[in-house]
């Protein structure tokens, strides 16, 4: 339990440094802009009390608007994602239910599992956060398109990242 | 009462949910509609170390072009100096810059900033401590990049000229007619010049300069070139294409301009109004 709660601890402040120091300055033009930190969020262990991931996430979006100085819009998406998290485990949930030792990750749930977990809510939580970027709907498509194609972007270094500490733990 | 209680305990969930999202989205649109740049912003001292700490890893990586740069702007200021004409013999000149006693520019280091967000922000390593507080512009060496918002005793955040909000009144200095530069969250090296009527003329590859009507920027400082020109003819006026001079992307040491008359000018603003007021 508390060797759960330092880990997790740890992946915050990585996740949170690798944001706003790496990513936040990749040059890949206003359409591609990841937020790798909501895996932190993903990651939290499947058995988490649904209101703490809630209480989690909305800290989390919190500490990455201070560095972004977008006051709120990260808060709001990572809330709205720990909303639809419950609901995404019980859709993909494996036949049946989650074994104890389950974790949320490429390692214990496989790839094909992982892609529609993480691709899921990765969906949702872009929608509300570049949606309240623009805040109008004037440029929908726009809008659409940089949520698809960061989307994607943030999608894919998820997949790797889930590889890499896959390897490490070989 | 009973029902109540029951209520909370059935759906603390979804309760919880809406209230952690009304707070975000409070934030959000108190931000959005009145600049409030309170506590929570990179201008605070633990986002703002982190920036720095980085920023003084990465800085080293830069300095070559950092250097020539300077070097470049050292080269342009000495030969507008030398191209001034000597008045020193036929007049006292008190002025220490030139913009005489009005301005003093406080030169600040880049710790962070971005150009792919619909409203970017620019944090500095100067603060309170300083001298800076909020409402002073700040510009490179190349143009106009930003405004302060937000001030903390050793660190500033700064709304970028690539910012939704951004708004600045400038003008052609060939014909000088007015209008306002606006960027609209595309391209990080266009802005868009409005509001000139269609009876100017305006080519491709003018400078566009601001006008020094507000405090925050002195007369004359470059911020873009015309790029292209399109007729609104609804509307009676162009819609200006302009290519900025400040390199957003490569931007590292900048200058705030202190209005030193500001308050002045401000108190007796106040005044008048006060005045008018009293005699209603």
């Amino acid at each position: 339990m508390i060797n759960e709660l330092a880990k997790n601890t740890g992946r915050f402040f990585v996740f949170l440094l690798i944001q706003v120091l790496i990513l936040k300055h990749l040059e890949l033009g206003r359409f591609i802009n990841p937020f790798l930190y909501v895996l932190f969020i993903l990651m939290l262990p499947i058995r988490t009390g649904k209101a703490l991931v809630l209480f989690i996430a909305f800290i989390t979006g919190l500490t990455i608007d201070m560095f972004y100085n977008t006051w709120g819009m990260n808060a709001a998406a990572c809330v709205f994602m720990a909303y639809c998290r419950p609901w995404v485990l019980r859709v993909y949930a494996p036949k049946g239910e989650y074994d104890a030792s389950a974790k949320p990750t490429l390692q214990s749930l496989g790839t094909p599992w992982m892609l529609s977990y993480a691709g899921t809510l990765v969906f949702f939580h872009h929608l509300v956060l570049f949606f309240l970027e623009a805040l109008t709907l004037s440029t929908f498509f726009t809008t659409f398109a940089k949520v698809i194609l960061s989307g994607a972007a943030t999608l894919g270094l998820i997949m790797l990242s889930q590889l890499i500490m896959q390897r490490r733990r070989q | 009462m009973y029902g109540i209680i029951a209520f909370f305990r059935r759906n603390y969930f979804a309760v919880l949910f809406v209230a952690l999202e009304f707070f975000s989205l409070y934030f959000v649109f108190r931000d959005n509609y009145y600049h409030q740049a309170g506590f929570f912003n990179s201008a605070n001292s633990v986002a703002g170390s982190v920036y720095k700490t980085y920023s003084g890893i990465t800085g080293y990586f830069n300095l070559k072009s950092e250097n020539e740069r300077l070097s470049e702007e050292n080269t342009r200021l000495q030969n507008a100096l030398s191209a001034l004409p000597d008045t020193s013999k036929h007049v006292k000149v008190p002025k220490t810059n030139p913009y005489g006693d009005q301005y003093n520019f406080i030169s600040a280091e880049i710790i962070d900033n971005s150009t792919n967000m619909i409203s970017n922000y620019i944090t500095l390593n100067v603060g309170k401590r300083e001298g800076i507080t909020e409402g002073m512009g700040i510009v490179s060496s190349a143009g106009v990049a930003g405004i302060v918002l937000s001030v903390s005793d050793h660190y500033s955040v700064a709304m970028s000229m690539l910012h939704k909000n951004f708004q600045l009144s400038a003008m052609l200095k060939k014909g000088g007619a007015f209008g306002t530069v606006v960027w609209k969250g595309e391209d990080y090296r266009y802005a868009w010049l409005m509001q000139i009527p269609m009876s100017e003329k305006v080519t491709p590859g003018d400078t566009i300069i601001t006008s020094g009507y507000s405090t925050i920027f002195p007369k004359a400082i470059t911020i873009g070139v015309v790029e292209e020109v399109t007729p609104l003819p609804t509307e009676y006026f162009y819609k200006i294409k302009m290519r900025l001079t400040t390199n957003f992307k490569k931007l590292r040491f900048v200058y705030v301009i202190s209005d030193l008359t500001k308050k002045e000018k401000t108190d007796l603003e106040e005044a008048t109004y006060k005045a008018n007021n009293e005699g209603k």
